[in-house]
């Protein structure tokens, strides 16, 4: 018996050390406006479904190749992201120097904390021979981008080619990304529901976001998912309880969330969405109980903005439950207030909502989706993570967006559908 | 419950199932069981924050104090075999911190209420004499809920607490000072899982075996 116990207390305290996981960033981005040789035409050029020729037992057998950018002020950064089909995998590249059409960047899979650093350059293949792309391609020429990877952060070395297929699938279709792009404890380099997640969501492959809305106790609509402060989402500061029973000023100034960021109000975010991004929709999940008032100020606003700005930017409530409904029910304007309803089709219908986004679990509900189509409606469903799922919603046709915390997978699924 | 508090369960279950095994097996014969006591401990001490400790970049001028003084009470039903089981409480000081941001001070307190099922046990039971060593010193483990609470006093005061599990490991050396009371000195080290609050106190013990039959 005494050794017996002996034994447990060396067993609880050799075991009751928790592991950390980690998947850092390997490459430091310089995040150089412009996009050097990389002009409008050779991005449009790039863009395209790729076969992996060498690196497809990491990477699959093809990918998505796809351009984003991130606005700041006047300059405007270029990155490549390439989807992968495996294990939520994903490249980010930026250009190296101005002068040469070289990228460099990282590849991440986001079901576990393998990652690495990439490199290619831009090449063409013709009868066996290859040659550096000069931004022409001649007939018969098939573009490949040609380079390196490695784990971690060694220098790359393992031997990455994709070769060029076919032109990116066209169709209309949402990518929307949860919590701002992506969560926490997929251990992105950004946290969910910040500023910095919002620039980054496109290099995710999303066309659109869903924030989550709170408010604090002084009544200022923020970003946060989750009922209290908790350490899976900020540092940790001794704070506990529900984020709505602090003010502004003290999670301001108190608050960090994980990668050090401050907790977002709405209408930084929103500004944020239109003065850094291209994303094309904007979905407030409404986490709050109460007076939606406050929101639809900012939604309104926001939504005039756009328009002002030529931009194509729909911003929409989100009601998840009942309590949503009956704020927004009790509004006193409903007009430039478009909702998104995630409750059945007739409290849809009765609420005359332009989008209804039921739960995947619920299946394809062929019939219900259908009839709301052709009724006008928009139909998203969420949060769709499953790969199996994501390819076989896309490829069935049905639904016009899809919401995940796994943006790449469905990126790559859309952009590589054949029609 | 997390990785941690699974394991602390497990360990816990086995030593209490491999002791009651073993109790079965040697009082099978046995006509009367007992005496049973049931011990109230009660006490207090200084304790050291353990783990690391978050504190708001902004906060300038900073004050940190991982010391505390904790107090506990354990209530435990001695049987007539080894283990020992009961309930123990208290107030556990974590730790606290002050610092001035933007010329306003901003003070953090959070200390834990541990609500834990312990387990006890002597490490020697019918050998040696009641003056031997062994005999005195007892190990204790248990789990439960811890209801971690915290004040901030920036801007306004906030009051919160979070329930969160956890589990306790503890030693420590009884001498006796007369027929029904007991002093000791424990060292323990409470776990709070989820908000990954750690304290290691050392406490002057007063033990009262209030009832035997």
């Amino acid at each position: 018996m005494k050794t017996l116990c002996y034994l447990s207390i060396l067993l609880l305290s050799l075991t009751g050390c928790q592991k950390e996981y980690e998947a850092p960033v390997p490459h430091t981005f310089a995040n150089r406006p412009g996009a050097g040789q990389f002009t409008p035409s050779v991005r449009k050029a790039i863009e395209g479904v790729y076969a992996v020729t060498t690196g497809s037992s990491q990477f699959g057998e093809q990918v998505a190749v796809k351009w984003t950018y991130v606005v700041n002020g006047p300059d405007t950064t270029h990155y490549l992201s390439v989807f992968t089909g495996t294990d939520v995998g994903y490249f980010n590249f930026e250009v190296v120097k101005a002068d040469t059409m070289a990228l460099a960047g990282y590849w991440r899979k986001l079901v576990n904390t393998e990652t690495g650093r990439a490199r290619l350059s831009i090449k063409t293949t013709r009868s066996g021979q290859v040659r550096p792309y000069r931004g022409q391609l001649a007939e018969g020429d098939t573009l490949m981008l040609d380079g390196a990877f490695s784990e971690k952060t060694a220098e790359p070395s393992q031997p990455l080619r994709l070769t060029y297929r076919r032109p990116l699938n066209t169709e209309s279709f949402a990518i929307l990304a949860h919590r701002s792009g992506g969560r926490t404890s997929d251990l992105l380099p950004t946290s969910e529901n910040s500023l910095d997640m919002i620039k980054l969501a496109s290099r995710l492959g999303a066309t659109g976001i869903e924030i989550d809305v709170r408010y604090t106790k002084d009544g200022v609509p923020i970003l946060y998912h989750d009922n209290t402060l908790n350490l899976r989402l900020i540092r940790k500061n001794g704070l506990k309880g529900p984020i709505e029973d602090y003010t502004y000023q003290q999670l301001t100034t108190l608050v960090r969330l994980i990668n050090g960021e401050q907790i977002p109000t709405l209408e930084d975010a929103l500004e944020t969405v239109i003065s850094n991004t291209n994303l094309t929709f904007v979905w407030l999940d409404t986490k709050y109980i109460g007076p939606m008032d406050k929101v639809q100020v900012l939604q309104q606003k926001f939504r005039q903005r756009a328009a002002q700005l030529g931009r194509k930017l729909q911003i929409v409530i989100g009601l998840p439950t009942q309590d949503a409904v009956d704020s927004y029910k009790a509004l006193a304007d409903k007009s430039n207030t478009p909702i998104l309803c995630e409750l059945d089709t007739a409290i849809t219908r009765s609420l005359s909502a332009k989008i209804w986004a039921p739960r995947w679990t619920l299946g394809p509900q062929t019939n219900e989706v259908q009839a709301m189509k052709a009724e006008g409606r928009t139909v998203f469903v969420w949060t769709l993570d499953e790969p199996k799922f994501i390819d076989e919603f896309i490829n069935q046709g049905q639904f016009n967006g899809i919401l995940s915390n796994y943006s790449p997978t469905v990126a790559y699924y859309h952009y590589t559908k054949q029609l | 419950m997390t990785f941690r508090g699974r394991t602390s369960f497990w360990i816990i279950l086995t030593l209490l199932l491999t002791d009651l095994v073993a109790t079965a097996q040697t009082d099978s014969t046995a006509s009367k069981r007992g005496p049973y006591t049931l011990v109230i401990t009660a006490g207090g001490g200084l304790s050291y924050y353990a783990s690391h400790l978050g504190v708001p970049p902004p906060l300038e001028q900073l004050r940190m104090s991982r010391f505390g003084m904790p107090a506990t009470v354990r209530v435990m039903w001695h049987p007539d075999h080894r283990l020992r089981i009961g309930l123990e409480t208290g107030w556990v000081p974590m730790y606290s911190y002050r610092g001035v941001t933007a010329g306003e001070s901003a003070r953090v307190n959070v200390e834990a209420i541990p609500i834990l099922l312990v387990f006890s046990m002597p490490l020697a039971w019918l050998s040696g004499t009641e003056r031997s060593l062994a005999r005195r010193l007892s190990i204790s483990g248990g789990t439960g809920a811890y209801l971690v609470q915290s004040r901030l006093r920036y801007a306004g005061t906030v009051a919160e607490s979070q329930t969160s599990l956890g589990w306790m490991v503890a030693g420590a050396y009884t001498q006796p000072i007369g027929r029904r009371f007991r002093v000791a000195a424990e060292v323990e080290w409470f776990n709070v899982a989820a908000t990954e609050d750690a304290a290691f106190t050392a406490q002057l013990k007063l033990v009262w075996r209030a009832f035997t039959w």
